[in-house]
């Protein structure tokens, strides 16, 4: 009977052309304003590490100004960054299984004696468990020690994008580079990795692509670099040298912390709780108690990572697709009403309801599919518009590209969607048809 | 008014509700979407229409970098500076620590009196390390006060010191001497109590981030920023920016080994990354707002087409009873004006509902009602528009049609 | 075959009743060829419309080879349409944009059968109306009285207990009239029993019964007379006689 309904169903679309691409057009439009806006919004505010969810921690602890709390809109929630004295004290614990303290900076590659441009890249300063923490993946080599961490010693890890740059795409493992002028010698090179958003570091806006090398945490003591991300004090000190900033109360060092289970989650909380105890007792951390463990998903929602802007899209991408859906099911009503006398004809030669149900049902499934599918391609070329418009510079590609990154479940869950949404849609039509007496529409009255 | 047949109309269409409540439901949610994106449109309109107190559309910012371990930054400086200036068409050329509205820059409290204060009592300010040009090089105008002399730019220090003179806007030092109209010649002092003298105050000018409330508390210190890295700012006469652009890629691009010219950018393209966001939004509410509305007409266009097709032996009727095409025509036009009408009904509640939890969200100005009566006259044009070609083809239908058999 | 004991069908609106039919017997044999007339208005299509089962009614009994199919639920009414009714209407109702052999398939196509039953049947059907050379036609392409006999082919291939004829040569001109008269009459003679309904007398009087309708009753009678006795009637009653 399906392949009956079918035929039926293809031949009375065939007949009104217009109408049939009109409601597919709409289908397709509703799908396609939804498919963008919920993939800008996915893009965006996803949690990019949600297989390690149960396990990363991210570490804050609030050492600052007694008299008024760091964030004006969410005062129970310490700073998202640390001080350099208070990471590399709390590093020290052996709890966690794996622990990264690091920073951002800036500074420019060169190589000796090659004809490339030096260029300025943004840098990660880090202790060595940060890729394997972050589940990063490598395409040569890997990480450094924890000797080479504290050195330090003049080891680096280079992006992939980097190492085609400088050396055309081979295994680059120790060969040597200049950063700001300062040799290094390459231990790895780091596959292409764009997590969305780059939750592990506050400072990264959300559709900013990753950093493109790596150095040992102890450089910038050893260089007196300056943190290429937000630095924040609440105390008012005089800071004339490097060591100064070291030892002050501002903030710019993340930590992050891998606890396997529960029962580390408490141990290290209760670290984190004494060293604050303890440096109350030196007359820091002024404010009451309120060290904090956060996990990914929770770290996102804290920092605002998901923009005010796209929750109302979202609403709004929805009140599209449901005004295009309504649109759609009149079309359908009207169109079905029309050829109610056929099936009066039908129902008087034996047709049941539910037969009469099934095969608008199925004309509904034709639309439904087409539309979905066409709502699919619409979307995708929707996104690509939506790139030039966020893509100023034709050199700035950086965060575009997350914006092209569809995947997999994301376009299942758009097809299904399309698809079953149109199909609801056309329930009520069906049905309606399906009820219309068998006697009424036969005698030419 | 008897002529106008509301009552029998009326009940003709809620007998046969189901295509017109779909319709309405369409207009319902397009009222609610057009009013509120009109307003969140306008707010960004004007967010980015803001004047800025400087001459952006003469302004260029030069990127420059040295990595060689033995960079001498400042000499660097003078030497770039020197040339700058030497170029026709560049009225000024200045050392900047930051570029506003670039989304990046440094911000400190400051305060009125020296000593330990309240922190309401603090005033925040975007602060700049400039050279005796800025002033000319940014186009800002002094309300009143001087600019710095050229002795009186310090030389650089690594770290974060504030220095004994600056000139800042209106905004700020409103904000720290609220009775005193024209404060020059005032000391404000920094988190360390060392005081700070007021040169010169800026009638109006915009800071670093764009949607900061602060955005107008800016401070100018007269010493040169730390290096390696810098940027000059170059300003250029009217209309010769982009001249001046590829010129200064040509003189300074080779003319230091040591560094690299990071970038040559009109100031142009920081303000509009800075306001990306807030174009991207309007552009896009306006599209999809524009498109729903389309599909709501296309909507109620098939309902008044689908009402004349299966009303065709009636209207025949009519008019073979004696009534004219005009009445016909207005049949229809007043059987659309009512289900658009409820579907304008239903929406106001939704319209206003949502205007109300955007306001609240975004901290935004209450919807003024007035986006709710244009938002409302527009629908109904909407509405009249599409309904005009399906009522004057009904009013084409011959009299004759009424005694056909078939 | 058929028997209808006391029907009555009424149509309710909020103001007002229509009695439809009132206190409706009827009882129609194998092979019978009845036709029912009566003027406009006095419950011919009504009546028409509840033997098809197109339609419930108030009171009464209803059977149908023996089964009662008074209150039986719009899937097992649709089934017995299907299986046992043939429908012949007025406009032929046939599907615009179906050729004729798909026309012919409808009914069949609801009874489930398969491709080639399905194939046969039509094909015989079709040589029974004489229509097998426009098997592959459009309805648009056919004549008043070729779309009427088509839509009887539709109405035999499915093999139904008796045919149901609505002014069956209504929209015809007198000469396709005379022809589709003709055809009935032959698929009459073939065993199949027909209900007619008209308002031509002259149509009526072809039948072997007629049964006038006046404002939803019977109000004449015409007894059975047979002019010879059909081998079916014979066959039917020697079979029916207690022996």
């Amino acid at each position: 009977m399906f392949g009956y309904y079918l035929e039926l169903a293809l031949r009375n679309l065939k007949r009104n052309p217009g109408l049939t691409a009109l409601m597919i057009g709409a289908v397709a439009l509703g799908i396609a304003v939804c498919v963008m806006t919920l993939t800008m919004y996915r893009a965006m505010s996803g949690n990019p590490i949600w297989w390690k969810n149960d396990v990363l921690y991210a570490v804050t602890m609030d050492f600052w100004d007694p008299e008024r709390a760091y964030f004006d809109d969410k005062q129970s929630l310490p700073p998202e960054q640390l001080t350099y004295r208070d990471a590399v004290a709390v590093y020290r614990s052996d709890i966690p299984a794996r622990k990264v303290i690091m920073h951002k900076a800036v500074g420019i590659l060169s190589i000796d004696g090659v004809d490339v441009k030096p260029e300025r890249y943004t840098t990660r300063v880090t202790t060595k468990d940060f890729f394997a923490m972050f589940d990063v993946p490598f395409q040569y080599g890997g990480t450094w020690t924890d000797a080479a961490d504290w050195g330090p010693e003049p080891v680096m890890v280079i992006s992939r994008k980097v190492n085609e740059r400088l050396f055309g795409g081979e295994n680059s493992v120790g060969k040597r580079v200049r950063w700001d002028d300062n040799e290094f010698r390459i231990i790895g090179v780091r596959d292409n990795w764009l997590p969305l958003p780059a939750f592990y570091d506050v400072n990264n806006g959300p559709l900013e692509e990753s950093e493109d090398v790596y150095i040992p945490f102890g450089w910038n003591a050893a260089l007196e670099l300056a943190s290429a991300g937000n630095m924040n004090g609440w105390k008012p000190e005089d800071l004339k040298t490097y060591q100064d900033i070291l030892g002050s109360e501002n903030t710019w060092v993340q930590m992050w912390v891998e606890l396997p289970d529960a029962a580390a989650r408490d141990r290290f909380q209760a670290f984190i709780d004494n060293y604050a105890i303890d440096q109350k007792k030196g007359g820091r951390y002024l404010r009451p108690l309120n060290n904090r463990l956060t996990r990914p998903d929770q770290w996102l929602v804290d920092n605002d990572v998901v923009s005010n802007d796209n929750r109302v899209l979202v609403g709004l991408a929805f009140a599209f697709l449901a005004v295009c859906l309504l649109n759609t099911v009149g079309l359908l009503l009207a169109k079905f009403l029309n050829g109610a006398s056929i099936t009066g004809v039908r129902r008087a030669l034996g047709a049941s309801r539910k037969q009469v149900f099934y095969q608008h049902l199925v004309e509904v499934g034709v639309i439904s599919s087409i539309g979905a599918a066409l709502g699919l391609v619409l979307g995708g070329l929707l996104l690509m518009g939506l790139r030039a418009l966020y893509t100023t510079d034709v050199n700035d590609a950086g965060g575009t590209q997350a914006l092209a990154h569809v995947d997999l479940t994301s376009v299942v869950t758009a097809l299904a969607l399309a698809f079953f949404a149109t199909l609801a849609a056309g329930l009520y039509p069906a049905w309606r048809i399906g009820r219309i007496p068998p006697a009424s529409y036969l005698k030419a009255q | 008014m008897a002529a106008w047949n509301l009552r029998p109309i009326a009940s003709a269409l809620w007998r046969n509700r189901t295509g017109a409540m779909l319709v309405a439901f369409q207009i319902a949610i397009g009222l609610a979407v057009l009013v509120n994106a009109v307003y969140v449109v306008k707010q960004r309109v004007d967010k980015i229409g803001r004047p800025t107190g400087m001459d952006t559309a003469n302004m260029i910012w030069v990127a420059s970098a040295g990595f060689a371990k033995s960079f001498d930054y400042e000499a660097s400086w003078r030497e770039d500076l020197a040339t700058l200036r030497a170029m026709p068409d560049v009225k000024a050329a200045s050392l900047m620590s930051n570029i506003p509205l670039s989304g990046g820059g440094s911000s400190s409290g400051y305060q009125a009196k020296p000593g330990q204060v309240a922190p309401n009592d603090t005033v925040p300010g975007n602060t700049y390390n400039v050279d005796e040009q800025a002033v000319e090089a940014l186009g800002i105008k002094l309300a009143s006060g001087r600019n710095f002399q050229a002795s009186e730019i310090l030389p650089p220090v690594d770290t974060f010191d504030s220095s004994p003179q600056a000139i800042v806007t209106k905004a700020f030092a409103k904000d720290l001497f609220p009775n005193d109209p024209n404060p020059v010649g005032k000391s404000f002092y920094d988190g360390l109590s060392k005081p700070i003298t007021i040169v010169g105050l800026i009638e109006h000018m915009h800071g670093a981030w764009s949607g900061w409330d602060k955005l107008d508390h800016v401070v100018l210190f007269p010493r040169l920023k730390s290096g390696p890295t810098g940027v000059y700012l170059v300003r250029t006469e009217p209309g010769r920016r982009d001249a001046v652009i590829r010129e200064i890629e040509a003189k300074l691009g080779a003319s230091n080994p040591g560094r690299v010219l990071r970038w040559v950018r009109p100031f142009d393209y920081f303000i509009n990354q800075s306001y990306l966001d807030d174009r991207n939004m309007a552009i896009f509410l306006v599209s999809v707002t524009s498109a729903l509305l389309a599909i709501t007409a296309l909507g109620i266009f098939g309902l008044a087409t689908f009402n004349v097709s299966t009303r065709i032996r009636q209207i025949g009727t009519r008019r073979a009873v004696g009534a004219r095409r005009m009445d016909i025509v207005r049949h229809f036009l007043v059987e659309n004006w009512m289900v658009t009408t409820a579907g304008v009904v239903a929406g106001c509640g939704a319209a206003l509902g949502i205007g109300y939890w955007i306001s609240v969200k975004y901290e935004l100005p209450r919807l003024d009602l007035y986006y709710l009566v244009g938002g409302i006259a527009v629908i109904w044009l909407i509405g009249l528009a599409a309904a005009l070609q399906p009522a004057r083809r009904a009013a084409a239908i011959s009299p004759a049609v009424a005694s056909r058999t078939v | 075959m058929l028997e209808m004991q006391g029907i009555s069908k009424i149509y309710r609106t909020d103001l007002i009743e229509t009695h439809a039919l009132r206190d409706f017997s009827l009882k129609v044999g194998d092979g019978e060829f009845v036709a029912v007339t009566g003027p406009s208005g006095s419950g011919k299509t009504t009546f028409m419309n509840v033997a098809g089962l197109l339609e419930t009614f108030e009171t009464g009994g209803y059977r149908l080879d023996g089964d009662d199919v008074s209150r039986l639920s719009d899937e097992q009414r649709s089934r017995l349409r299907n299986e046992k009714i043939g429908f012949i209407f007025q406009s032929f109702n046939l599907i615009p944009d179906l050729d004729i052999f798909d026309n012919v398939d409808v009914p069949l196509r609801y009874r489930g059968l398969g491709r080639q039953d399905r194939e046969k049947r039509i094909k015989s059907a079709l040589e029974v109306v004489g229509l097998s050379s426009r098997m592959r036609h459009m309805p648009s392409q056919l004549s008043g009285g070729q779309q009427q006999r088509a839509a009887i082919a539709r109405a035999l291939a499915g093999d139904p207990r008796f045919l149901l004829a609505d002014e069956p040569t209504g929209n015809v001109d007198s000469l396709m009239a005379r022809q589709v008269m003709d055809l009935l009459e032959q698929i009459n003679e073939m065993g199949t029993t027909i209900i007619m309904v008209t308002h031509d007398p002259e149509l009526a009087r072809r039948a072997h019964r007629n049964i006038h309708i006046v404002d939803g009753q019977i109000s004449d009678f015409k007894p059975y007379e047979p002019h010879e006795e059909l081998p079916i009637q014979a066959a039917t009653a020697a079979a029916m006689s207690p022996a």
